[in-house]
């Protein structure tokens, strides 16, 4: 209802904090899972340095892929509300197919197609449960 | 965003006066929903934030989740850009001669995307941890003025840089905060002096 959500428009701003959004959420995940990976792998004694080192190595990647996927499907996302002029569920839909298709789209047709799917089936899911 | 806290103040007094200041919209309940219903428009809502607690309304501070996400994200786009802009120059002064116009596209692309990805990851990660700590500051210290940033700054080096050692982290550190405190200063400077 419109009373109960405090309206965010959809303005080039919110592209902005969608990307950081994505980076925060990709970098605090991978850190978490990759201290743990690098606190396994490590001797005895050595453990806290194996996991942080394990963290400066991959967070900052992790956090970058989960930006790029952010910040495309916000893109698309906004263009699609510009397009189309009115707010569904089928925007993000459409948006996370695009995403997906997009980031695929150098290992070919057919790899990007089934890409496309799956972003647009992950995409209608959340919007689903919304 | 910052609040609008001009008119929040006398609706506290009562739950339903907000008739006094134009400052309303018209809203039909049925608005957004098909039914048999002849609607009409009921309610006069108010268009600012609306506020539990007067002194939430008055503060004019970005909330630190909006403040994590701005930061961030204009950290990585800044960092991914000018990285970009940095490797496409690095791979045109890698051309060998004879090289193909694909060939050519293929080196600007690899160069300018490594490049691009790397730093923005970078930026991105110092700007989550100053807008992290900076939030954090605020939220304990209840204010927010340039000593905050400087703190962050310092926070932010340090951290950084913890894994090379204590003296690679206090360097780090001093210059993050110099850094920030600069930042802000100029921010002043600019408002204060520039003609925009």
């Amino acid at each position: 209802m419109e009373t109960q959500k405090k309206a965010r428009e959809h303005n080039l701003r919110r592209i902005v904090d969608d990307i950081g959004g994505a980076f925060g959420m990709g970098a605090i995940g991978g850190s978490v899972v990759h201290f743990i990976k690098g606190t396994q792998s490590s001797p005895n004694g050595r453990r806290f340095v194996g996991g942080a080192q394990a963290v400066s190595m991959n967070a900052p990647r992790i956090g970058g892929s989960f930006a790029v996927f952010g910040g495309l499907f916000s893109a698309f996302d906004y263009t699609m509300v510009y397009i189309r002029k009115k707010e569904d569920p089928w925007n993000s839909i459409v948006a996370g197919a695009a995403t997906g298709g997009f980031l695929s789209m150098r290992q070919g047709l057919a790899a990007a197609s089934r890409s496309a799917l799956m972003g647009g089936l992950l995409l209608a899911l959340i919007k689903g449960v919304h | 965003m910052a609040a609008n806290p001009n008119n929040n103040r006398s609706d506290h007094d009562s739950d339903n006066n907000n008739n006094n200041n134009n400052n309303t919209r018209l809203y039909n309940p049925y608005q957004n929903f098909e039914v048999p219903i002849k609607s009409q428009y009921l309610y006069k809502l108010p268009t600012s934030p609306e506020y539990l607690f007067a002194e939430e309304s008055l503060k004019q501070r970005r909330s630190w989740g909006e403040n994590l996400t701005f930061y961030t994200g204009t950290a990585y786009l800044g960092g991914s850009v000018s990285g970009a802009a940095v490797g496409i120059f690095s791979g045109v002064k890698n051309f060998e001669s004879g090289d193909t116009t694909k060939l050519k596209i293929n080196r600007i692309l690899n160069s300018s995307g490594h490049t691009g990805r790397t730093w923005g990851n970078r930026v991105g990660i110092v700007g989550l941890m100053y807008a992290g700590i900076e939030s954090g500051v605020v939220a304990v210290m209840d204010r927010d003025d340039v000593w905050t940033s400087v703190v962050a700054g310092l926070g932010t080096g340090a951290v950084f840089r913890a894994a090379r050692g204590v003296r690679s982290a206090a360097v780090a550190g001093a210059l993050g905060g110099l850094a920030a405190g600069a930042v802000v200063a100029g921010k002043q400077v600019v408002k204060r002096y520039v003609p925009i």
